[in-house]
């Protein structure tokens, strides 16, 4: 362990212990006790909040915008994988060279895909309305993370770069727009409870 | 800091920041596309009505007290003071451009309740007084004379009479009434006060069902009101006491199950909201008319002949009963028996389109010239049936698709669930 790895896990340890603060004050039912009678159960309903329920089928802001969807799902693919990335970097495994290969040529997907998600958020008037400072710098943030992650399993000698940036970057997920790492998962956590409590999802085509 | 006569607002905001409050008010990722779920923004493709755009309003005002980098950096994070501009907003937005229909929260790319922030920020909105008069006006009737109408008790009675004269003609039985405040019946039955003043043939439709099913029924003309315009206003203490009024009635007469008129929001406002407004659940059942009939034909206590309707019908879904309430496949299986020509709209069920009507818009007559507007969605939506009548459980609805039906001169019957059943029932 060098200072960077020190660095890294201090802000890992940071990100982690904010965001699981975030994740139990957003799911903890407390103040949020429902008294009516229940018609349905909520889990069934949030298994479907993150299955059914997320597809281009059933969700139109997917069906109705596939391209925007589809770069978005690819994108967010590339973040995990560099999240994996630094994980093995970080315990010093050595990624076969053409294992790197396959994952620089999937990362080249997922960059060109938030780089177009990026330009998006500028050139479309509707979007650069949505759209706050926040906003920018974290598509930025992402976008530069999975470029130096690329060219880490490329060039050793960037680790030190990828571990002081990945550090910024965790220290900042949990005070700006990033955090919608967590408050995704509680957001679909939420709405399968709300729904299942009603008897809306999952679906019950023709049955009642 | 905030403005001393803000401040209520911010307090109110507090009370209410719990844990699903504060996953929704962090979650939007600004993308946009919550827009094209949304009748307004279809309608006037102006960027303040995306839905996201809407509820940032409320979410910065969390950023700007709530969050360091809100307090430190508000412009960053797009944080903002609560002060005169930004209630200006949020009262032409939450209250003048939402029906709080919840499509765009179903559709919402990440899964945030639009619809839940909206009643949220209007939550804040009642505690400086900032509820559009229109809404206001309603809210106060219903709290001061027990109705939303204001319909007089004495005036209620003679309606009530007549239609139940009338009834028994029609069926040439004096058992053929409307029971008035009978103790121990097990069903107590409310109204929307529209019925009584303009549809009184919804109280009698219900009442033949009633009748046809054998069932032990009563009205009360000191608690019927089946609405709770609180629910759209933001007001929870309101919300109570409406609430409790029908409670307090059930226990006074002994009634084993309230069944709720045809009506939405006051489905949803009694269903789902009431016993969260009073801080317990109800001790007794409580169902709607169209679960109710549901229950009837499957028990074989009605029966129908859809060769009574021959006309083809289509189904507008209430956003409060279907997509926020639960009740979703019950009236199209009651058409299925009613009518011999059903045909659905295109979308439909959890995700049809709002009529414009919902979220107290036809209460704020501030905001009527949009709510027409943006009702074309519907009216296209009908029209592209081909169908003659349309069926609604929601008297909100009835009203906003009368008025479409002038409008966009759709030339269509428009008519409750109860109203198609009785025509189709065979006495």
């Amino acid at each position: 362990m060098n200072i960077y790895h020190y660095i890294l896990l201090t802000a890992s340890i940071i990100c982690f212990l904010a965001s699981l603060r975030q994740l139990i004050q957003a799911l903890n039912k407390k103040g949020d006790l429902d008294y009516a009678e229940p018609k349905g159960t909520a889990n069934p309903a949030i298994s479907y909040s993150f299955t059914n329920a997320m597809s281009p089928k059933k969700k139109e802001t997917a069906f109705l915008h596939l391209p925007t969807y589809t770069a978005g799902i690819l994108f967010h693919i590339g973040t995990f994988l560099c999240i994996f990335l630094l994980a093995v970097n970080f315990i010093g495994f050595n990624i076969p060279e053409k294992i790197g290969y396959v994952i620089v040529a999937i990362m080249a997907v997922s960059i060109i895909s938030i780089i177009a998600i990026f330009i998006k958020r500028i050139v479309n008037a509707k979007s650069r309305v949505m759209s706050n400072a926040d906003d920018y710098f974290s598509n930025f943030l992402i976008i530069g993370f999975q470029v130096i992650s690329c060219l880490a399993i490329l060039m050793d000698n960037l680790l030190p770069l990828l571990f002081i940036y990945a550090s910024v970057m965790l220290l900042y997920i949990p005070l700006g727009k990033l955090k919608h790492t967590v408050y995704f998962f509680a957001a679909r956590i939420q709405m399968g409870r709300f729904y299942g409590y009603r008897g809306v999802w999952p679906p019950k085509r023709n049955k009642i | 800091m905030v403005e001393k006569k803000y401040q209520p607002a911010l307090d109110i905001f507090d009370k209410m920041l719990h844990g699903k409050l504060k996953t929704h008010l962090n979650s939007c990722v600004h993308c946009g596309l919550c827009g094209e779920s949304c009748l307004y923004y279809l309608t006037h493709k102006e960027d303040k009505y995306i839905p996201g755009k809407k509820v940032d309003l409320i979410s910065a005002i969390y950023r700007r007290y709530y969050t360091l980098l809100g307090k430190t950096v508000p412009k960053w994070v797009g944080a903002k003071d609560l002060n005169d501009e930004t209630v200006a907003e949020m009262v032409d937005l939450i209250y003048g451009a939402c029906t709080m229909c919840g499509r765009c929260s179903m559709h919402c790319s990440i899964g945030v309740d639009i619809a839940f922030l909206v009643r949220a920020g209007r939550s804040m909105l009642v505690e400086i007084n900032k509820v559009v008069p229109g809404l206001q006006s309603t809210v106060d009737a219903a709290l001061n004379t027990g109705n939303n109408m204001g319909i007089p008790r004495d005036e209620l009675i003679d309606t009530i009479e007549w239609i139940a004269e009338d009834l028994e003609m029609e069926l040439d039985d004096e058992k053929a009434t409307i029971p008035l405040d009978k103790k121990g019946a097990k069903v107590l039955y409310t109204l929307n006060p529209r019925e009584p003043k303009f549809f009184p043939l919804s109280i009698s439709a219900a009442a033949k069902i009633f009748y046809a099913a054998g069932e032990d029924w009563t009205l009360s003309p000191d608690a019927y009101d089946v609405t709770n315009y609180c629910y759209f206003s933001g007001d929870d203490k309101g919300g109570a006491v409406i609430t409790q009024r029908l409670v307090d009635k059930v226990a006074e007469l002994g009634c084993e199950t309230l069944v709720l008129a045809e009506c939405g929001h006051g489905f949803r406002g009694n269903r789902w909201e009431g016993p969260n407004y009073i801080n317990k659940s109800y001790p007794f059942n409580e169902i709607s008319i169209v679960e109710l009939i549901v229950e009837y034909i499957r028990e074989g206590r009605i029966k129908l002949d859809p060769a009574k309707n021959t006309k083809k019908v289509t189904i507008h879904d209430p956003c409060n009963m279907v997509r926020e309430g639960g009740v979703i496949e019950e009236q199209r299986f009651i058409l299925k028996q009613a009518v011999s020509d059903f045909v659905e709209m295109t979308p439909h069920g959890v995700n049809n389109f709002c009529c414009g009507g919902g979220g107290g818009q036809l209460a704020m007559s501030e905001y009527a010239e949009r709510r027409i507007k943006v009702g074309k969605i519907k009216a296209d939506q009908i029209r592209a049936t081909g169908a003659e009548i349309v069926v609604t459980p929601c008297h909100n609805c009835i009203d906003q698709l009368m008025e479409l039906n002038k409008e966009y001169k759709l030339n269509v019957e428009i008519k409750t669930i109860g109203e198609i059943v009785a025509d189709a029932i065979v006495i």
